[in-house]
């Protein structure tokens, strides 16, 4: 009796978007914009690709956004457009760097990425299946004494970097943040409403386990309790009169007042849309990203649509 | 309005409910066949059917409108009860009634009346525990006899979450009180629960009737109630008098105080219950006596009212009927009258009133201690109204025999709305009040906690209901209700000798 074994998931490596073809070794005397021009030319030689100016446009606006230089000497400069049906990438290498961004070290390894436009997640899968080479200082120093592309390309193939099935929170989410502690004052949290424009902020304990989230709407709460709204005209309070108790009490009352502990948030091993789908059911502007109860990031909707709809 | 949170449950925990639920609903039809109130297979089915809905309400509250549409599913499918039987027996005429009254009480929000009476309250000065209590014993109850309970339990934690978060002192004692005044003040009118209208338009009773037999009963057991609850939670009334003091001291108030208008809402209120007061005399009036127009005016008060206050306000109308309706409630209500009234069509609840009034001797006051007793007991742990839908036939096939028994109508109204308060989920408002705390202060009120005080208030109250009704000439209602009224021609004649006409 045969047994039908179920078929293996294919899986996607970084090397088979790319052949030692694509691959440009030891490049000197170029600046940013040089060498993204030659990356582009012989890419678009190799595989009939027309239209480069265009190609080199929404590279060089995408990097004049914000640059794309990752941590060890590697850079991602990447565009998606319209009119590819697949993606491309070309590799360079270049012992002496090129620089990539004024703020930042040259860069030693260059990753061309031209990513079609309905492929969202693809440049974030990429970024995230370099990260063991992201990890190891050494890597970039290693590819610049590669002096043949084929060597390169065996680099690659050997590492087996491979592509997520997808896009994960954690790709997606800022870890630089504002918090306050729970046991900070009402004046705490509406000076940081007020100086850093935050419309919400997340609160921490001394584990820096995530409590629950502190937001100006929760603060408005207290002044207008859910019993006045239930007045569809709120023509009679023509002042300032349901502020007066919160001004007088604002160094003296605990955030506990306008803590709210249902707070968006997602484990930062789910799946991206699961971001999306918490948003959106919470009709809400940003979701938290946890590590068990930890707070590592943030995912706030601009940053999303960022990373899903230009990146 | 208010959703069931659907509580995350093991795949074991479940398999138990169902094999109870089949358990309990197995032996109640082989229990109603063996002693003779389900004789053949379509009323062993009905009797199931009603008590599989009764199950789902104690293991599945937040399936229950499911599992009452697939009953009805199954009453017809078994022909156990016709189409148009079973539409006829969904009480529309209440259904109506509380929907306009819904719209009423939607309105009163609106138009700042509820939020008047916390600021009035909020902005009381020297205020003491003691005093807030009170006050909150007095407005829970009536607030809930005008309108219904479930929109006064809203409106009266909305001022003890105010009053509790601003001083800091733990909410659910208080939350306690106001469930416990909540329900025993929905027994005093025909407004304050579903209950009332339903047994009030089922036995025939006027408002002014109804008033008259509940209000004092109810009116005792909610003083009782206070000295009662004084002094169980007297320590956290106490500690609520030494925050007050000290919030007084630092000059701060408890809570945001606004000049609200209400004397649009008030006038909408007065107005409305005036005319409910009088509808008797205003049926005769326009002439709509005898059998099919009985209340009529009762029950077409709140809609008419409603309908003024939605053409006053046309751009809120659409909200008042979306947003403040229950109908998920209402819904519910409809499809349980219909499968309750399957009990009736198949003649169980005639011969279960047969057997009650064989074993039950002394007459209909002796029944009363066994109605009530078996109503509080029911209620705590189903929602009221079932036991009432339940109840209703029986009593009135005892009232159509002899009319002395429609004492027991009180009985079951009292033991109804007062078994109410024994368990936390003995009633929609004490439902709603779980979920309020568990929304707004995070706490739980754990089954005995709750078991602790309210079976203590439920015997009280139940005792001063028994008590009062032995002694007290309750009101009789004008004329029994009509079976001929509502007679449904699908019904099978059962053995009840003879129908006395209004």
């Amino acid at each position: 009796m045969s047994m039908i074994s179920p078929k293996p998931k294919a899986v996607l490596t970084l090397s088979s978007f790319f052949s030692a073809a694509d691959i440009l070794v030891n490049q000197t005397n170029l600046g940013r914009d040089a060498l993204i021009r030659k990356m582009l030319d012989h890419l678009a030689a190799q595989h009939q690709l027309t239209d480069t100016d265009k190609y080199f446009n929404a590279i060089i606006e995408r990097e004049s956004s914000s640059d794309t230089v990752l941590s060890r000497g590697i850079a991602l400069p990447h565009a998606r457009l319209e009119s590819l049906d697949k993606p491309y990438v070309a590799v360079a290498t270049s012992s002496s760097g090129i620089s990539f961004a004024d703020n930042k070290p040259p860069v030693h390894l260059i990753l061309l990425v031209l990513i079609p436009s309905d492929q969202p997640g693809l440049y974030l899968q990429i970024i995230r299946s370099l990260s063991s080479i992201l990890r190891d200082t050494e890597t970039s120093k290693k590819l610049t004494q590669m002096s043949t592309p084929e060597e390169v390309m065996r680099f690659f193939e050997r590492g087996g970097l491979v592509l997520p099935d997808y896009v994960c929170a954690a790709d997606i989410m800022d870890n630089s943040f504002d918090f306050l502690r729970n046991n900070d004052n009402l004046k705490s949290a509406i000076d940081s409403f007020i100086a850093k424009k935050h419309s919400e902020i997340p609160v921490l304990d001394n584990d820096d386990d995530m409590v629950g989230v502190v937001s100006a709407g929760s603060l408005l709460k207290v002044c207008l309790p859910d019993y006045l709204l239930w007045m569809s005209d709120l023509s009679p309070i023509i002042n300032f009169e349901p502020f007066t108790d919160v001004l007088r009490k604002e160094q003296s009352s605990s955030l506990s007042d306008i803590l709210v502990k249902d707070f968006p948030a997602v484990q930062m091993s789910a799946p991206a849309i699961s971001v999306a789908a918490e948003i959106t059911r919470r009709n809400c502007s940003a979701c938290y990203v946890l590590n068990d109860k930890k707070l590592v990031g943030v995912i706030d909707l601009p940053l999303f649509l960022n990373k899903i709809f230009r990146e | 309005m208010h959703s069931d949170s659907v509580v995350p449950t093991s795949p074991l925990q479940i398999l138990s409910k169902i094999s109870a639920m089949i358990v309990i609903t197995a032996l109640a039809g082989w229990g109603s066949r063996a002693i003779g109130i389900a004789p053949d297979t379509l009323p062993v089915v009905a009797v199931c059917t009603f008590i599989g809905v009764i199950c789902t309400t104690l293991f599945f509250w937040s399936h229950r409108v499911a599992i009452a549409f697939l009953g009805v599913a199954v009453l017809i499918g078994t022909r156990t009860m016709t189409l148009q039987g079973l539409m006829r027996a969904t009480e529309l005429d209440i259904i109506f009634f509380l929907v306009g009254m819904m719209i009423i009480v939607g309105a009163l929000k609106d138009l700042g009346f509820l939020t008047w009476v916390i600021q009035s309250i909020i902005n009381k000065k020297k205020m003491t525990g003691g005093s807030f209590v009170l006050i909150l014993c007095g407005l829970a109850a009536l607030l809930s006899s005008v309108v219904d309970e479930v929109s006064s339990i809203v409106v009266v934690l909305a001022l003890v979450f105010q009053v509790c978060d601003t001083l800091k002192v733990r909410a659910t004692p208080f939350v306690l009180i106001a469930v416990l005044c909540t329900n025993i003040g929905s027994a005093s009118t025909m407004l304050g629960n579903p209950v009332g209208i339903f047994i009030g338009n089922k036995a025939g009773f006027t408002f002014g009737q109804f008033l008259s037999g509940a209000t004092p009963i109810a009116f005792t057991s909610l003083l009782a109630t206070a000295v009662i609850v004084m002094f169980w939670f007297r320590k956290p009334i106490r500690e609520m008098t030494a925050k007050m003091e000290e919030h007084r001291n630092q000059n701060r108030g408890l809570g945001p105080l606004v000049r609200i208008p209400f004397k649009r809402g008030l006038c909408v209120l007065i107005t409305t219950v005036s005319i409910i007061a009088f509808h008797h005399q205003i049926e005769n009036l326009l002439g709509l006596t005898g059998a099919e127009n009985k209340n009529a005016f009762l029950i077409v008060t709140p809609l008419i009212i409603a309908g003024l206050l939605m053409a006053y306000r046309p751009q809120r109308a659409r909200h008042y009927v979306e947003h403040d309706v229950e109908w998920w409630t209402l819904l519910f209500f409809m499809l349980l009258f219909a499968i309750a009234g399957s009990l009736e069509h198949q003649g169980v609840t005639a011969n279960l009133a047969d057997k009650l009034s064989a074993i039950v001797t002394g007459g209909p006051k002796a029944m009363v201690p066994f109605v009530l007793g078996i109503s509080s007991i029911g209620s705590a742990f189903v929602d009221n109204i079932v036991f009432v839908a339940a109840f209703t036939p029986v009593i009135q096939s005892l009232v159509e025999r002899a009319a002395d028994y429609s004492i027991l109508w009180w009985a079951l109204l009292f033991g109804a709305c007062f078994g109410g308060n024994i368990t936390a989920i003995g009633s929609t408002a004490n439902i709603v009040a779980l979920g309020l705390l568990e929304k707004r202060a995070h706490a739980h009120i754990g089954f005995l906690e709750w078991l602790k005080i309210g079976a203590v208030i439920g015997l009280v109250s139940g005792l001063i209901a028994w008590g009062m009704l032995q002694i007290m000439p309750v009101p009789h209602p004008v004329g029994l209700h009509a079976a001929a009224e509502h007679h449904d021609p699908d019904t099978k004649p059962h053995t009840a000798p003879c129908f006395q006409q209004p």
